[in-house]
């Protein structure tokens, strides 16, 4: 008698990994110990008085754990003690989301490879350093080049399952 | 895939990060309460739906959040050009 496997997969059965893997020139972990923000201000003079520091004006630049997304929004990723001032009383936002999103990172030769298999952007002419808000399959992520070989994905938490899946999927095929 | 500029981000960019936000260039009424029902409903439902170049709002949705404007021929869906919101009609 043969054996018929499942391949039905449920949700359920999904889970997020806890210790990173390897496989075809690929390294999957997940980033631990980080604090997140996200900072809005229709002025980033305003929002650089209340930093005490620079923030990148330009859509996708990143300066020291600061992504500039849009116009007027920047994402924050920084080492778990840093405690960002809210600037109260000021025409600016600082949220504290650390709670919200996960970061997997991607590194080795394959893992611009794995990103490509559900992300429509061409993330080969992505300069390092850059960042930015896009979709893999259709799951909201914000994508970060920390190195040549380096990704840092932003996922929402209750999509980090399905992501983690995915990427997991993907390494086979990754070269 | 259709490739969409974002005015904001200076890229063109996949379509499936961008969400459609109906004809262009319709502004709120100021005072609605002046408006006669014909008016109200002429404002909450008519729409030109030309045949060739439509003036549009599209939003980058998944990248810099933004609504801008778009040309777009409804026939070819060809995107003739993008301009951030507030910019007079093109």
């Amino acid at each position: 008698m043969v054996e018929i496997a499942e391949i039905a997969v449920s949700a359920a059965e999904l889970k997020l990994g806890t210790e990173p893997v390897q496989g075809a020139g690929v390294r999957l972990s997940l980033a631990e110990g980080k604090v997140r923000y996200s900072m809005r201000a229709r002025d980033p003079k305003v929002l650089e008085g209340v930093l005490g520091r620079e923030v990148p004006k330009r859509i996708g630049g990143t300066d020291a754990g600061i992504a500039c997304l849009g116009p007027d929004e920047w994402y924050v990723v920084l080492p778990d003690n840093f405690d960002l001032p809210r600037g109260e009383g000021l025409p600016v936002s600082v949220v504290d989301v650390s709670s919200r999103a996960l970061g997997l990172v991607l590194e080795g030769p394959g893992a611009l490879a794995v990103l490509c298999s559900g992300c429509p952007l061409d993330l080969a002419k992505m300069g390092v350093g850059r960042a930015t808000r896009t979709v893999f399959e259709t799951v909201e992520v914000v994508i970060w080049r920390e190195a040549e070989d380096r990704w840092h994905v932003e996922v929402w938490r209750s999509f980090a399952t399905w992501l983690w899946n995915a990427f997991l999927a993907a390494m086979p095929d990754a070269k | 895939m259709l490739l969409i500029h974002c005015p904001y981000c200076d890229e063109a960019r996949p379509e499936v990060e961008f969400a459609y936000g109906g004809e262009a260039h319709i502004a709120r009424p100021v005072d609605p309460s002046t408006y006669s029902d014909e008016q109200w409903e002429e404002f909450l439902y008519i729409r030109s739906n030309p045949r060739g170049r439509h003036h549009e709002r599209w939003r980058h949705t998944h990248g810099c959040g933004r609504f801008f404007n778009a040309v777009r021929d409804t026939v070819s869906d060809v995107f003739e050009t993008t301009y951030k919101a507030g910019e007079a009609r093109k």
